[in-house]
């Protein structure tokens, strides 16, 4: 975007404007694009969500507003306006308005470091995955205000709920992901994208391969349980169905938004929605290639760059739209994923979101952080790294390594997933017996 | 044909020997064997959670189907309500309605207040009409008030309505926000019998017969314009008017004359032999109507007679009766038949609702003129 700026302005119009000048206007100009484009997201995913369960449930779903429904988040937010704003006699007037934007701020910062397209991203910082999840906590603490300002029980149990759980489950996320730090050897999300061109084989472990955009890390055994363990624990962050504990509507009322209503309720929608968004775009960018795909790399390699100065800038344009395309088609699959989730399974109680968390997703995820180093000790190293077990030279040898990896990571990952769920079962039925043979009995014995 | 049912009982009697063995350990409880399906077991931890996610997005996958085959279990079954509607069943019932008959605006209602007693959220209020000669009460309902508001749609006033004459809508769209319209009066609750057979075809099929005999019945019982439904009364009255002009114009004074002058008059005036096609346009068909007016001018007649006897008025009022009843058939033809209440088949004129008109004036004008004959003969 400096770029862009910078050539219309001093190149175009010939204003000679300073430096700081143009890099301010360039920031503010990609800061409103993502303050807008968040908000439309939301808008498009509540439509989004609404008409995919009803489907689901054999409905319709709204389709009265505008062309089959999709004005109706329009309408809902012009109800969400129109709202009286009722704050509680005994709340914590101060902090009962600051919980939303809290919970809301944190989740708009997390645009800054989501890569767009290639080259397309606000600020990529080279700690960018770690932004996106030391950010994303904080709005834990709007919850938790919320939660003690509204000075209602249901209020209160819900934010606790919700903090309890958001800091269980950010412990196993971050451990799925922290293969992809190690694959990609940068947190920086544009760098770990850009490992994932290729074809099945990513072309940082084997670079012969044709780049098409599909060395997703989802295709290596190791990429796909983190997958698997990452996306539960994201349903847990963005308390979707069935981790919506912190607002289970049959107990706690609406859990921490209980005392909002107005457009302080729809900020805490807004954040949650935001953050689902967020998510779900996170996963695709981690694990199934962000924007990569088939035709990205190419159009690339056609635009004009600075190692490219003949390259036409239409195909820049072209690589923009067909990565943004790519990510938003990962991203809105990943939210039908949660949208079915939520209408195949109820809710768990809060013991058996901690019993999972603790006893089965995290021992889960450290098992797979050993899968990964051992990927990188095969794939990459050599007897100068001390880990000479397989010396190929050339081209063979690299695909050799990348099939002994993909074996032997399989091997330890299935037997780990086999023995984890083997113990939790047996610890489940030991104590549904201790339950139904102890005094402890909830219901009564049943008899042969 | 034959031959299918004859497979088919082959098929099935040899059917049961082949599948006497089903489940192989039955367990048997209270109510006899029970059948133990055997379900795969899930192949790994996870596997069921899969399963299930599978079915969900099966629906949707079906959804954008119509269901519209009840055996299926998935698809959408949506009807999009205020553009697609449902059929209605012919016995559903939303708020009770009132009956007239279309052809002379008559109503069924007879006031008999079997609807005001039944009903259990007492919401049905209804006057008899009176007489407004006699103060005599008549056949027929001079108000009638459901309060639909209240109204619990038991449908209980229309089962035991002996005359049909209430009956079970089935417009359910009520919703208003203005409340007193709830409190429905007789204008508002009336209905042509034609509406009520094209919601209830094979019901009005039923009640029919009973409900217009009885009609017939009450009507004789009513006098003027008692008991025809309020919107019918404009219609009928602009019929009035039209044979009273024609009357004025062609008719003699004398009684005698009316059905030869009226013959004369539909042929020679051209006025009058245009004005009543265009009024018989409407479906008044009836010439029933016209054959009870005549019963009621002789009755009237007669009634007038009996108070002093005149020899000479009775043939009148027989004479102008016979000839309205039909104005086409010779007199001589039609006096017996009309003299013991069983009208001929008389051919429908096109001006049929006019005679009916006619008819009540020319009854009219015989018990004046029997009235007129029994004052000079008491003179």
């Amino acid at each position: 975007m400096y770029d862009v700026v910078d050539f219309l302005l001093n190149t175009q119009l010939g204003l000679n404007s300073p430096d700081w000048v143009v890099m301010l206007i360039s920031h503010l100009v990609v800061v409103g694009m993502l303050f807008a484009v968040a908000p439309l997201q939301v808008l498009f995913l509540t439509y989004y969500e609404r008409r995919a369960i009803a489907r689901m449930q054999d409905r319709v779903g709204p389709n009265r507003v505008g062309y089959e429904g999709l004005l109706q988040p329009v309408a809902d937010g012009v109800k969400m306006f129109t709202k009286e704003d009722i704050v509680p006699d005994s709340a914590d007037k101060i902090v009962h308005l600051l919980a939303p934007i809290v919970a809301a701020a944190p989740v708009l910062y997390m645009f800054a470091v989501l890569p767009w397209g290639p080259n397309m991203i606000a600020v990529d910082l080279p700690t960018g995955l770690l932004f996106f999840f030391a950010i994303s906590s904080i709005s834990t603490v709007g919850l938790l205000m919320a939660g003690w300002a509204s000075n209602n029980k249901f209020a209160l149990l819900g934010a606790m709920r919700a903090v309890a759980q958001v800091v269980s489950y950010e412990i196993p996320a971050l451990l799925s992901l922290l293969f992809a730090v190690m694959f990609a050897g940068s947190m920086s999300l544009m760098a770990i994208v850009e490992a994932q061109g290729g074809l099945f084989i990513s072309t940082t472990d084997v670079p012969s391969v044709p780049d098409l955009g599909l060395g997703w890390f989802v295709f290596t055994p190791v990429g796909f349980l983190a997958f698997v363990c990452f996306f539960i624990a994201a349903l847990a962050e963005g308390e979707r169905t069935p981790f919506d504990i912190p607002e289970a509507d049959s107990e706690i009322v609406a859990g921490y938004m209980t005392e909002y209503s107005g457009m302080k309720f729809a900020m805490f929608y807004l954040a949650q929605y935001i953050l689902n968004f967020l998510l779900c775009a996170i996963t695709a960018t981690i694990f199934f290639g962000g924007w990569q795909g088939p035709g990205v790399a190419w159009l690339v390699s056609q635009s004009l760059s600075a190692d490219n100065p003949a390259g036409n800038p239409v195909y820049n344009v072209l690589a923009g739209m067909l990565g943004t395309f790519y990510l938003l088609a990962k991203t809105y699959m990943f939210f039908f994923v949660m949208v079915a989730l939520r209408g195949a399974f109820p809710r768990l109680r809060i013991d058996q979101l901690m019993n999972f968390g603790w006893k089965f997703l995290i021992p889960l995820t450290m098992i797979n952080i050993l899968s990964a180093a051992l990927w990188i000790a095969i794939t990459r190293w050599g007897t100068a790294q001390g880990f000479g077990i397989i010396e190929f030279a050339g081209e063979p040898g690299n695909l050799v390594r990348w099939v002994i990896a993909f074996a032997v990571t399989l091997v330890i990952n299935v037997a780990a997933y086999w023995f984890l769920a083997r113990l939790n079962v047996q610890d489940h039925a030991a104590r549904q017996a201790a339950l139904t043979a102890g005094g402890l009995a909830v219901s009564p014995p049943r008899s042969a | 044909m034959s031959n299918d049912t004859l497979t088919h009982s082959v098929t099935f009697t040899e059917a049961p020997a082949a599948l006497t063995v089903v489940v192989d350990p039955t367990p048997q409880i209270a109510r006899g064997s029970a059948v133990i399906v055997e379900r795969r077991r899930p192949k790994a931890a996870g596997w069921s959670l899969l399963q299930g996610l599978g079915v969900v997005v099966d629906h949707w996958r079906k959804s954008f189907r119509k269901l519209d085959d009840p055996t299926q279990i998935a698809g959408t079954f949506t009807t999009e309500y205020p553009e697609e509607r449902l059929p209605l069943p012919e016995a559903y019932r939303n708020m009770p309605i009132l009956l007239f008959d279309d052809a002379t605006g008559h109503e069924l209602c007879t006031s008999c207040f079997q609807c005001q007693r039944i009903c259990p959220p007492q919401v049905i209020h209804m006057t008899q009409a009176k007489d407004p000669e006699t103060g005599k009460p008549v056949p027929a309902v001079s108000e009638f008030i459901i309060e639909y508001d209240a109204c619990m749609s038991c449908g209980f006033c229309a089962e035991v309505c002996p005359f049909d004459a209430i009956k079970m809508d089935h417009d359910f769209e009520l919703s208003t926000a203005n409340h007193p319209s709830l409190t429905v009066h007789k204008a508002g609750l009336l209905r042509p019998v034609s509406y009520y057979q094209s919601i209830a075809p094979t019901f009005w099929a039923e009640a029919e017969a009973s409900a217009y005999k009885k009609l017939e019945a009450n009507k004789k019982r009513r006098p003027a314009s008692i008991g025809i439904a309020p919107q019918m009364i404009e219609q009928v009255k602009a019929a009035h008017e039209l044979r009273d002009d024609q009357q004025e114009a062609d008719s003699p004074p004398a009684p005698v004359a009316i059905a030869p002058a009226l013959d004369a008059g539909r042929a020679a005036t051209p006025a009058t032999a245009s004005a009543a096609p265009a009024a018989s346009d409407g479906d008044l068909p009836t010439d029933k109507a016209a054959r009870l007016a005549a019963i009621r001018a002789r009755n009237e007649a007669k009634k007038a007679a009996e108070q002093a006897a005149p020899a000479q008025a009775q043939p009148a009022a027989e004479g102008a009766a016979t000839a309205l009843t039909t104005p086409d058939a010779p007199l001589t033809d039609a006096l017996p038949a009309a003299s013991e209440r069983t009208a001929p088949p008389a051919p429908a004129t096109p001006d049929a609702p006019l005679d009916e008109k006619a008819a009540r004036l020319a009854a009219i004008r015989a018990r004046n003129a029997a009235k007129k004959a029994a004052q000079a003969e008491e003179e």
